[in-house]
């Protein structure tokens, strides 16, 4: 295999793997907090793209700028369902499949509202105008500003909010609700603020994860919805409520679209359009045989490790 | 602006029979038994394909001539021998009809089987739901990659209902949905008498609470494959109705789009309640043909508006207003009533 297509296909898995990191992280928080499935948070996605799209279309070129004003507008939208959709419904106490089937609904009103805005100002299949440069180029490869935009600015993120989980109140607060509900209420958390903190962390990462992707590549307002289940695959390989098993399951997520498709087209013949297929077969496979996802190695060596020290 | 209310009022019909066999298989799966099937499109494609390959094969060889392999350069040869055979021969199309109902209705329920399989071995009860909508969309892109079954992404055409070779389109398309109607009452009936059976209130039990109902020794994981493998063979008959109607099989049709669209059915309906299924399906019908008219309607005028994108925000709206306000729907589940309730009533009165 050329060593072109084999970094060029690293190169491009690492770029969307972190994608996959920031947005999955917040299915994850939701997940793990509030106990919601939130399909709906491929619209948010989405809509941080198109926010930034929008926002280069008006003049603004500073990508910092851009990517706070994401943030804000897609956390805003995300509180904004959980006070108006899911918070009136949770009330009734009703089975999970109603939640899901909820947040499909506003997902499709989501999706097909930014279809409509979208359609009567012609805003399809465009890319963010960020000017493209090329950074650092060799033989077999081409690093562009917008790789050194996309992954450090997800690192940094996926840092920052690793540090505000564990050093602060909120996180030690938000990591109690998502271990057992009952006693951190006994225990005096405040569940509905830290609710509302989790729906702006998750719906603002999306935001964020969002406006990178439309710098990445050119966005439609199906972008989040054919992205939202490889960000699931992410969730489900991670364990569905670990913060590290989330990222580097979205990391296997990236690989293995792009870096292992390309191996099995070059070796197997495989064709292309199969790719979406992968993180699908992730999911089906790691629900039905390793329910844990990659979390269950970590713990085993874990319990190994204290064994080996309690009785050498 | 002439609408021929007809052929429109023939239409509604069709496309109503067959979403009522769609919502009634959710109805039976999600209402009664309590399993979550968001794969619905998958099922439904069973149908779609089976079909597509029978009137490939099966039909050609039912009136004693060589199938041809439908895609590539054979494509128009393979379009006129099958248009040609169901336009001569009615008898042979008839057939050809009526044993691709019986093999999909068979392929819909081994499949129905092999997908309960998950159900089995989860950890979580939403993991199903998941599970399920995800194979929908691998089946679904597998097929669009993989040329034998439906010449991959182009689709097949050519797949006209049997009663074409009347020569009078419009009494055709009334047969076809005299057919369809017949079948809707067919499952109609099955499904009653099933829910009104001891079988039906182990299916309740089974919803309501599945520790209860394996305590008192009933198996749990036997029933609920049986109940998606009537429910699978239900979804792939009609399937094969849609797609026979349709005239055209592609990969695009079986999204999540379609899985939701039955789910707002059973949701407007009433879970658990089967006529309550039949009327979520004729309100979706109904909202979904007088908005595509008045989108042709207005198009006519110059009033351009997107009605394919407003359908599914009214669908979303609708989903999530009566999640909320009337979540049990507009039919709830009536109670259940055995002989031994109006015993002991009449023994109360006494």
């Amino acid at each position: 295999m050329p060593t072109v297509l084999l970094i060029d296909s690293l190169v491009r898995s690492l770029q969307v793997g972190s994608l996959y990191a920031l947005m999955a992280l917040g299915l994850t928080l939701t997940l793990a907090v509030v106990k919601l499935p939130n399909f709906a948070h491929a619209e948010l996605i989405t809509l941080g793209a198109y926010v930034a799209l929008v926002a280069s279309f008006w003049g603004l070129n500073n990508l910092l700028a851009m990517l706070v004003l994401c943030f804000i507008v897609t956390a805003a939208v995300a509180v904004l369902s959980y006070k108006a959709v899911y918070k009136p419904l949770e009330r009734r106490k009703p089975s999970i499949y109603t939640m899901i089937l909820a947040s499909f609904a506003l997902g499709l009103i989501l999706r097909y509202v930014l279809f409509l805005l979208v359609d009567r100002f012609d805003f399809f299949d465009k890319r963010i105008k960020i000017p493209l440069e090329i950074w650092y180029q060799s033989k077999t490869m081409i690093l562009t500003n917008i790789f050194f935009w996309v992954v450090p600015t997800s690192l940094i993120l996926i840092i920052l909010l690793s540090l505000l989980l564990n050093y602060t109140n909120l996180g030690r607060e938000m990591r109690a609700l998502a271990d057992n509900r009952a006693l951190a209420r006994v225990q005096g958390v405040q569940v509905e603020r830290v609710y509302y903190f989790t729906w702006i962390l998750a719906g603002g990462l999306a935001g964020v994860a969002g406006a990178l992707w439309g710098i990445y590549t050119s966005i439609n307002p199906l972008t989040g919805w054919l992205a939202i289940l490889s960000v699931f695959a992410a969730t489900v390989l991670g364990g569905m409520t670990s913060f590290v098993g989330t990222i580097l399951g979205a990391y296997v997520v990236g690989l293995s679209e792009n870096f292992v498709m390309q191996l099995l087209n070059h070796y197997l013949g495989l064709d292309f359009s199969f790719k979406p297929a992968i993180p699908f077969i992730i999911i089906i496979l790691v629900l039905l045989f390793r329910p844990q996802g990659l979390t269950g190695f970590m713990d085993g060596f874990r319990t190994r490790a204290i064994r080996r020290q309690t009785n050498p | 602006m002439t609408i021929d209310f007809l052929s429109t009022g023939i239409a509604l019909l069709t496309f109503f029979g067959i979403s009522a066999l769609m919502a009634l298989s959710l109805n039976l799966e999600y209402g009664v038994a309590g399993i979550p099937n968001f794969g619905k499109a998958l099922f439904v494609s069973v149908g779609a394909y089976t079909a597509a390959l029978t009137y490939t094969y099966l039909l050609p060889l039912l009136a004693g001539k060589t199938p041809i392999y439908p895609c590539g350069a054979n494509l128009t040869d393979a379009l006129q021998l099958r248009t040609g055979i169901i336009r001569e021969a009615m008898g042979i199309g008839l057939l050809n009809f009526l044993l691709t109902l019986v093999i999909a209705a068979v392929i819909g329920g081994l499949i129905g089987y092999l997908a309960s399989y998950p159900a089995l071995r989860l950890k979580e009860e939403w993991y199903l739901a998941l599970v399920l909508l995800v194979g929908s969309e691998i089946v679904r892109i597998l097929v669009r990659g993989y040329e034998p079954i439906i010449c991959a992404h182009n689709g097949i055409s050519g797949l006209s209902q049997p009663f074409v070779a009347l020569g009078n389109p419009k009494l055709a398309s009334f047969l076809f949905a005299l057919v369809i109607l017949a079948l809707v009452a067919l499952v109609f009936i099955f499904s009653e008498r099933l829910i009104h059976s001891p079988y039906g209130r182990l299916l309740k039990a089974m919803r309501e609470n599945e520790r209860v109902a394996q305590s008192l020794g009933k198996r749990i994981t036997r029933t609920r494959a049986q109940i998606m493998v009537i429910g699978s063979a239900i979804a792939a008959v009609s399937g094969v109705l849609f797609v026979v109607n349709l005239g055209f099989a592609s990969a695009n049709d079986y999204v999540v789009a379609l899985t939701l669209d039955v789910w707002v059915m059973v949701v407007i309906g009433g879970i658990g309640n089967n006529r309550g299924a039949l009327l979520g399906a004729f309100i979706i019908t109904v909202l979904d043909r007088v908005t595509a008219i008045a989108a042709i309607q207005l198009d006519q005028i110059g009033f351009q508006l997107e009605f394919t994108y407003i359908r599914f925000i009214l669908f979303g709206l609708i989903i999530l207003l009566m999640l909320r306000y009337r979540p049990q729907g507009l039919l709830p589940e009536k109670p259940l009533t055995t002989e031994a309730h109006s015993l002991l009533k009449t023994q109360a009165q006494k």
